[in-house]
């Protein structure tokens, strides 16, 4: 048989054809070496175990945060004979992989996005208490989506909850809840916003630590509250959203007063209504005893002070009483019933009637 | 009157702003009984609308993948 005979172009062309058939996407796995970024956008590496070495090629874009030579990472991509470069892998996907290379990206990340000040306290807003209309971005087959309803149902009435059912892990998490963080703001009436799940490996969390998540969650137009169940690491988007909840439960417990509470509030605010408005006729009705007191003294001094006048009054007409001067020596001397003011009032042999303090003496004139 | 969702928080400020009246000194017994009246029924809306009403949860159909 002869050989087949190609062109330069045609294997290429060839190698790619089968290379596609046989391997439409592959997962690699292995330590990051040569790691560079071109142009700030293009990203150029090497994945390498003990014995072999391969390229890989791919776009800032597809970065889960910032890397360094000697983690582990996983990448899916397209193998590809470039015509001019050679064999390398196009990145779809890349991520870091194992404990200790999950942290170290992580730390790098926390340590950039907490220099452009993602992070910072001044940034978080108050949530709505209680909010009446709810996003929430979860696994509609998770615990975490069933005890966060639970307890919200157990503790609230009339909340309106609209649900974005996202995967929360894996390589589709991040892209579908930055998704849905998206279409939740579209909703004017949506007054906060819940991403929430159970606990897990590092690696199961993963996605709440990405990146695109973390700034998505910061970037929100509403406030977000983000409730990942796990004890031991805060995951960046945790870190970047208004609020943190230390589990799906606490998340709902943080949003709404418990109503048995809020019932007992209200039975406590009628008896409290009933003592303020007993109390005011209480003191309405001392109010009338005071007026009645006041009234009452009034009258008597009134009483007083008029007696004392009359008195007043009685001393001083009993002063300029005629019989009071006759008392004190004064006499009144009539000549036939006319009283005398004059010696003319009276002529030789009239008879006088002189008037004393105690009688009337009869005297005759010369 | 039923109480709409919205209502809940107007409603509770209305019935604080009834109790601090109240405890105002420059009121007379007129006034307390009306304001009395109106408070003990904002507590009892309020109370009916936590015992009776419900959470609602729809699920978005859009797609985020």
């Amino acid at each position: 048989m002869e050989d087949l005979i190609l062109s330069v172009s045609d294997f290429v062309g060839v190698f790619n054809q089968t290379i596609e058939y046989a391997y439409p996407n592959v997962v690699v796995q292995g330590e990051l070496a040569n790691f560079r970024v071109s142009k700030n956008k293009w990203v150029y590496f090497d994945l390498k175990d003990e014995y072999s070495s391969v390229k890989f090629f791919g776009t800032i874009y597809q970065l889960p945060g910032p890397l360094e030579d000697g983690m582990m990472i996983q990448v899916r991509g397209n193998p590809r004979l470039h015509n001019l470069y050679g064999f390398s892998i196009t990145v779809q996907t890349m991520q870091p992989v194992g404990e200790g290379s999950i942290k170290k990206a992580a730390a790098l990340l926390e340590m950039k996005l907490a220099t452009e000040g993602l992070f910072d306290t001044g940034r978080k807003r108050a949530l709505p208490y209680p909010p009446s209309k709810i996003g929430l971005i979860a696994s509609g087959e998770s615990a975490a989506y069933h005890d966060f309803i639970k307890i919200l149902n157990e503790r609230w009435s009339g909340v309106e909850v609209l649900h974005a059912d996202v995967q929360v892990q894996g390589d589709a998490a991040p892209v579908q809840i930055v998704k849905a963080l998206e279409y939740l703001n579209t909703h004017e009436d949506v007054e906060v916003i819940v991403v929430t799940r159970g606990g897990g490996s590092a690696e199961d969390l993963g996605a709440f630590s990405t990146e695109q998540v973390t700034r998505a969650v910061a970037g929100s137009r509403t406030p977000t509250i983000v409730a990942i169940g796990h004890e031991v690491d805060i995951s960046l988007a945790e870190l970047a959203a208004d609020q943190r909840a230390s589990t799906p439960s606490n998340a709902a417990q943080l949003l709404v007063p418990d109503k048995s509470t809020e019932i007992e509030k209200l039975v406590a605010a009628r008896k409290y209504l009933f003592d303020l408005v007993q109390q005011k006729f209480k003191d309405q009705k001392s109010n009338f005893k005071e007026i009645q007191k006041r009234l009452r003294e009034n009258l008597e001094s009134f009483v007083q002070e008029t007696k004392h006048n009359l008195e007043l009054k009685a001393q001083i007409l009993k002063a300029f009483s005629p019989t009071a001067a006759l008392t004190r020596g004064y006499a009144i001397i009539r000549n036939n019933d006319k009283i005398i003011k004059s010696v003319k009032d009276v002529k030789s042999g009239d008879k006088l009637g002189i008037r004393v303090s105690d009688g009337t003496i009869n005297a005759v004139t010369e | 009157m039923k109480v709409k969702k919205t209502d809940y928080k107007i409603l509770n400020t209305e019935l604080d702003d009834v109790l601090n009246k109240l405890q105002s000194e420059d009121l007379d017994v007129d006034e307390a009984v009306v304001l009395y009246e109106r408070g003990i029924a904002i507590t009892k809306e309020l109370e009916t609308y936590l015992r009776e009403a419900e959470n609602k949860v729809a699920k978005i159909k859009a797609s985020f993948s």
